[in-house]
């Protein structure tokens, strides 16, 4: 195991922001924290990486218990803070050459780490820029390049996303993917369920500091009620005719939302025929008809019974 | 590693324009600022010459006495008059248009003319006061005891002086140089700047940068000793620029101890810099607020210590003695007095002293805060 962490309690005074947390992170992994805002992600984070007291709990880093002074550990690590956290007189290439100094004590070896990671995060052409004059999206790479500058074997981003416009987004998410695939294990927190789900080969749901539930996007989605969800673009319906589509098979809601029915099923066959059959029987005017499958946000919905983007 | 966070930290604070600004730019036109308002202070104060005439007609040219000591009094470079003969009616067009203080007629009773009252004119007078007496005193005792005309002579040279000579390091006295002192003794608390900076990026709870830092395999303690050294550095090439500048483009002069001038700003950098790293380690608020409390504070040890009213200085001493004990400004400021003034240097030793013995309970302060390796909320 790369990361293990058992029975983690963190109070603030009366508030538990980490109840009895405990999870394990393997080799290889793409590991999403998802939660939404104050759930205690970034506080695992913390604590992870003993930056934080915490009450209760053990956590071990590559086998060892972790403390501020496990230097040999910390050496492996590369973290990516939620808030930009660079130095506004370097430039782009003395930022990353600093923090990357801070690892790497072979002048060489650093040199070559830094120009690998300025390609590796397209910053080339930005390279005597200052933090200022960059963009929300070249500030959140140029954060991430001074986490990873040193090849770290375990890297942490926590909402490394945030206010990136999806052009940014996508070429951060595809650069972690790649980091995975050279053979870094990742620990990812994020709110936003659709980049979890599009990156992470396991998943923790975290709400008030708990675990509410772990496994792959498939395992979580297999662990809920919701089969479908199927949304008719309609203009004309009454309510007698939602009531009598409530009692199709597999049907658990209908609701109407003037022009979207928005149906949810459990899981079973044919829900979608069903409710096409009915429309064309009850000669129901609609326009675009769609169907969907559970997202993680459902899973956090029947859960908790609140949304995730609450 | 020392050698790397050492070098990006150089650069980091040459690149800073605001700490810049605070702790180079602006006393630097400050110093500009006195030396502007200030430089004719005590000028106005230079004794000038009396213009003076005296009537010349025979019982001037008779009285040898009164003509010799009015001739001594307008000789040499210290005269105290520019001496006119003059019949009365030039004398009283002289004092008409302006170019005397006043005319003297010679006789039994010696007259003073003038056209108005004022400083001159009291000298003129108290001179001509002293002269009656001591003719009188002399003409008195030749009189009724010639014998003792000796012992009179003598008594009249030896004046009793109720002032106390203390030896002096050689400075002449100037009211402005202590404007500059205050200046520069504020320019070195002006460091808490720079130290501020070095406790906010380093503390995982101040900022995301300090976070990152503590993450890294690093010492705390070690990084944070390499930054301060350049912080340290810079502060110190500063201040001994705003020295430079404040000697010898300015002129104003700081006594022949170069050495011991130096050192006070070395110690007094060394408070700054800590001052403002204890205060950043101990106050959890945003940047701004502490930079509010340290130019607050620097300003108010600046005031206490004269650096608007000099008088302040002096008041404070003599009333609220421990109040000038505990403002390092004031300290500062003491001491490069008394290297100018004094020739004893055990005022200066026990300025340095005291100051020495903040800088140092700031730096222990300091260490026990940063000391900390978790901290309880980032």
């Amino acid at each position: 195991m790369i990361v293990k962490v058992r029975n983690l309690v963190k109070r603030y005074g009366d508030l538990i922001a980490l109840d009895h947390l405990s999870f394990s992170i393997k080799e290889g992994e793409i590991f999403g924290l998802l939660g939404p805002n104050g759930s205690g992600k970034t506080t695992a984070i913390n604590c992870i990486l003993s930056l934080l007291k915490y009450d209760k709990g053990e956590i071990e880093v590559f086998g060892e218990p972790m403390t501020p002074e496990a230097y040999h550990i910390k050496r492996n690590i590369g973290i990516v803070m939620q808030n930009v956290a660079v130095f506004n007189e370097l430039t782009v290439y003395e930022n990353i050459d600093y923090f990357c100094g801070l690892y790497i004590k072979d002048k060489n070896l650093k040199k070559q780490l830094v120009e690998e990671t300025i390609e590796f995060t397209g910053l080339n052409e930005y390279r005597n820029f200052r933090p200022k004059k960059l963009s929300g999206g070249l500030l959140r790479r140029l954060n991430i390049a001074c986490g990873i500058a040193h090849k770290p074997k375990l890297i942490i981003l926590d909402e490394p996303t945030v206010a990136v416009d999806p052009q940014s987004r996508n070429k951060i998410l595809e650069g972690i993917r790649k980091l995975n695939s050279k053979g870094a294990t990742i620990i990812y927190t994020s709110h936003y369920m659709e980049e979890v789900e599009q990156i992470c080969s396991r998943i923790m749901i975290i709400d008030k500091g708990k675990a509410i539930a772990t496994g792959t996007k498939e395992e979580l989605k297999a662990m809920i009620s919701l089969g479908e969800k199927i949304t008719v673009e309609s203009y004309d319906v009454s309510g007698e005719q939602l009531a009598r589509l409530k009692q199709l098979p597999n049907i658990v809601s209908v609701e109407y939302s003037n022009p979207l029915i928005e149906i949810k099923s459990s899981k079973g066959k044919n829900n979608l025929e069903n409710v096409l059959e009915f429309i064309k029987k009850e000669n129901i005017p609609f326009g675009k008809i769609y169907s969907e499958l559970p997202t993680l946000n459902d899973v956090f919905l029947e859960i908790t019974g609140k949304e995730l983007r609450d | 590693m020392f050698a790397h966070i050492f070098m990006n930290r150089l650069r980091c604070l040459l690149r800073d324009k605001e700490t810049i600004f605070w702790t180079f730019a602006f006393p630097l036109a400050l110093s500009l600022f006195f030396y502007l308002a200030l430089s004719n202070i005590g000028k106005g104060e230079t004794f000038q010459e009396i213009d003076i005439a005296v009537v010349n007609d025979s019982r001037y040219q008779e009285d040898l006495y009164f003509k010799t000591a009015l001739e001594e009094a307008s000789k040499g470079e210290d005269r105290l008059f520019d001496l006119t003969l003059a019949t009365e009616e030039e004398a009283g067009k002289l004092l008409e248009n302006g170019s005397i203080k006043g005319y003297i007629k010679a006789g039994d009773q010696i007259e003073l003319v003038v056209k108005e009252s004022g400083m001159y004119q009291s000298i003129i007078k108290s001179f001509l006061d002293n002269y009656s007496q001591t003719f009188k005193a002399v003409e008195t005792v030749l009189r009724n005891d010639p014998k003792k005309y000796q012992e009179v002579m003598e008594s009249l040279k030896d004046r009793k002086n109720y002032v106390k000579e203390v030896p002096t390091a050689g400075g002449k006295p100037d009211i402005v140089i202590n404007y500059f002192y205050t200046l520069i003794a504020m320019a070195c608390m002006y460091g808490s700047f720079f130290g501020m900076r070095e406790t906010s990026d380093i503390q995982a709870d101040i900022s995301p940068l300090a976070a990152r830092i503590n993450i890294a395999p690093v010492h705390k303690l070690k990084a944070f000793l390499s930054s301060i050294c350049a912080s340290m550095l810079i502060h110190l090439v500063v201040m001994l620029a705003l020295l430079g500048f404040i000697r010898y483009v300015l002129n104003i002069d700081f006594g022949p101890r170069t050495g011991y001038v130096l050192l006070t700003m070395v110690i007094g950098s060394i408070t700054g810099v800590f001052f403002g790293a204890f205060v950043s380690a101990l106050v959890k608020k945003s940047e701004g607020i502490k930079v509010a409390v340290l130019i607050g504070v620097s300003m108010l040890g600046s005031f206490l210590a004269g650096m608007m009213y000099i008088d302040i200085k002096y008041l404070i001493s003599m009333n609220v003695p421990f109040l000038s004990w505990i403002n390092p400004v004031n300290l500062l400021t003491d001491a490069f007095y008394s290297l100018y003034y004094l020739d004893d240097l055990s005022r200066y030793a026990l300025n340095i002293g005291v100051l020495s013995g903040f800088a140092t309970l700031f730096c222990v302060l300091t260490y026990l805060i940063l000391r900390r390796r978790k901290y309880a909320g980032l």
